[in-house]
């Protein structure tokens, strides 16, 4: 009963909101369960969690966060994601920033396990929340490995098209950018085959359509759809913005494991690697670009490199530069005491030496309060 | 040899030390791995445990096995389930089992318990270490059999069994039901989850093995008389 008074500190801001808390969690620990998302995104609200609504997840995030955390959210019945100074300044940076100038390129990067993915999902979700077009790249590193079919590109002839995964992606893009695939018009007229072309002024919906139903083309499309959005943000006439969200940045600028007749695949020689890096240059405006750094899914890169530089390689550096770095470290104190009460609060840590003092000081020497490991160590405890 | 009467005999160390097995002059002492043993005071203690700790000041100790850690969250019952699970000394996957299978049954428990109504809350079990041992101790038989040869014959007699016995057996049993019976494509970690959460109700193919073996017992009560110890 002491701890409900000390943990609530958006009473004094909102007393509307401090009810609905206590209706809604009936535990008086620090999470908070916030109906506009505008209010959740200050530093007041560091180390505490918010509720990602299931809708949001379903539209916005069909493959975009990692398996450990859908199993979570599958167990818990809710998708809540600790607020956290890196993301927390991404975020305030996209508020102030003027649209009318070149995009800005955001890098989060940090040692394995340290939450960079989850920080970009959480930054991605304010883009949505705000109305804006996400164009979000799962995983960078899917691109560049296991590639089941390889076809000869159409428009390129010294290219090639992957078109399982561009496919894939399309769907995905349809699924979280319904609302402005009936808003939004192509510049350009595009053939894809002799008898097949999208007019001039047609929508970003049929496009897409287009590149879902005829498989061999969808490389193309997605690199088409990615010239429109890229020239059409930021003109006097669109009333959108465009977030580029890629996942493993460091995997376009990298090698390939990809063979094609026992010759080994360069990334440039990808259509859909290409045209990404076209898009990650800061020549357009009206939006931003977020990206993380990866080792895990990263290949040929030793696993004790974290930093843009080395994983980035000096061409992926160049292309790259000037950009915005943020660091993700382990969890501090607060967020650590604020991760274990979010635990304690859904039933997960059932030991009943997890509970105790040294119990936990433990689990603060097993995990060196590193967020992937805490979630394994308190997964069998 | 120098494994006889330990008053008698000097204590001595070999010169050569087989760490690795455990034929230890008799002379040396367990190991105690628990720091909260070492917290008490000594008031709180009886005669008997204060002389055992000045024993210890004096006597040499047996090193510990890798497998005891002075731990809060050590537990001797799990530690000898992944020792009977290991294959080949492959002690790291024997323990990943362990652990994705400890998981895998709190995943199953608190998704009920979070889908759940308030009044059905308080059935719900979520803590798997719980149904692990509730699931051992539903599976130990209470009688064994035993082959005892009388007449030229060979009788199946029932007899009592040691708890470590049992234990053994309830072990074996969830083990091989879950290698040999289960569908080829599932995980281990998976199979025991199933087989630990059926035995905790009660249920499942490692309960009907027991129940068998207490038929059988049961049917061949006449022989009981055949045991001489």
């Amino acid at each position: 009963s002491q701890n409900r008074v000390k943990l609530f500190p958006l009473a004094h801001v909102d007393t509307t909101h401090f009810y609905v808390q206590v209706m809604l969690h009936k535990c008086n620990l620090m999470i908070l369960t916030c109906i506009s998302f505008q209010a959740c995104h200050s530093e007041k609200h560091l180390g505490q969690y918010y509720t990602l609504p299931s809708a949001h997840i379903r539209t916005l995030f069909p493959s975009g966060l990692p398996w450990r955390y859908q199993q979570q959210v599958k167990t818990f019945n809710e998708a809540c994601i600790m607020v956290r100074q890196p993301s927390l300044e991404v975020i305030s940076y996209l508020k102030k920033t003027d649209y009318s100038k070149p995009a800005l390129r955001y890098l989060f990067y940090g040692q394995k396990g340290t939450g960079k993915t989850i920080s970009l999902c959480h930054t991605v979700h304010f883009c949505y929340t705000q109305g804006w077009l996400v164009l979000h790249i799962p995983d960078a590193h899917q691109w560049v490995k296991n590639c089941k079919e390889l076809l000869p590109s159409s428009y390129n002839a010294s290219r090639f098209d992957q078109p399982l995964q561009a496919t894939t992606w399309l769907r995905n893009f349809r699924l979280t950018n319904e609302r402005f695939l009936s808003k939004i018009k192509t510049k350009h007229r595009y053939m894809w085959t002799k008898r097949e072309f999208t007019e001039e002024g047609s929508l970003l919906g049929e496009l897409v359509d287009q590149g879902i139903s005829r498989v061999k083309s969808s490389s193309d499309v997605v690199g088409a759809v990615m010239k429109e959005l890229r020239l059409q943000s930021g003109q006097p006439g669109s009333d959108f913005r465009l977030a580029v969200a890629v996942d493993g940045v460091n995997g376009l600028w990298g090698r390939s494991t990809i063979k094609k007749e026992d010759k080994s695949v360069d990334p440039e020689e990808l259509t859909l690697i290409y045209n990404l890096r076209k898009l990650m240059r800061n020549d357009w405006t009206g939006g931003a670009i977020i990206a993380t750094l990866s080792q895990t899914g990263s290949l040929y890169t030793p696993k004790s490199a974290y930093l843009p530089q080395e994983l980035l390689g000096e061409r992926g550096f160049d292309s790259m530069d000037p950009f915005i770095p943020v660091s993700v470290p382990n969890y501090s104190e607060k967020e650590f005491e604020s991760c274990y009460l979010y635990y304690m609060d859904r039933h997960w840590l059932q030991h009943p030496q997890s509970r105790t003092e040294e119990g936990k000081k433990e689990l603060v020497f097993l995990s060196n309060r590193n967020p992937s490991m805490l979630d394994r160590i308190c997964g069998f405890l | 040899m120098a494994a006889s009467i330990s008053g008698l005999l000097k204590p001595w160390t070999p010169s050569v030390f087989l760490v690795r097995w455990s034929r230890y002059n008799p002379y040396y002492l367990e190991p105690e791995v628990s720091k909260e043993a070492y917290s008490r005071p000594e008031t709180e203690l009886s005669a008997e445990e204060k002389e055992q700790r000045e024993l210890k000041a004096l006597r040499p100790i047996k090193a510990a096995t890798s497998g005891v850690t002075s731990s809060v969250f050590d537990d001797p019952v799990i530690s000898k389930f992944i020792n009977m699970m290991m294959e080949h000394g492959n002690k790291v996957l024997a323990r990943e089992i362990m652990t994705q299978t400890l998981e895998n049954i709190k995943k199953k428990q608190v998704e009920k318990y979070h889908k759940a109504s308030e009044g059905e809350r308080e059935v719900i079990e979520c803590n798997p270490y719980t149904i692990f041992h509730q699931a051992l101790e539903n599976c130990k038989p209470v009688v064994g059999l035993a082959s005892i040869q009388k007449g030229g014959k060979y009788y199946q007699v029932p007899i009592p069994l040691t708890d470590n016995r049992r234990r053994f057996l309830a072990m074996k049993w969830m083990i091989t039901e879950c290698q040999d019976n289960k569908h080829r494509r599932t995980h281990m970690y998976e199979k025991l989850s199933q087989e630990l959460l059926a035995a905790f109700g009660k249920e499942g193919n490692v309960i009907k093995k027991k129940y068998e073996l207490h038929k059988m017992a049961e049917a061949n009560r006449a022989y009981a008389h055949y045991r001489w110890w």
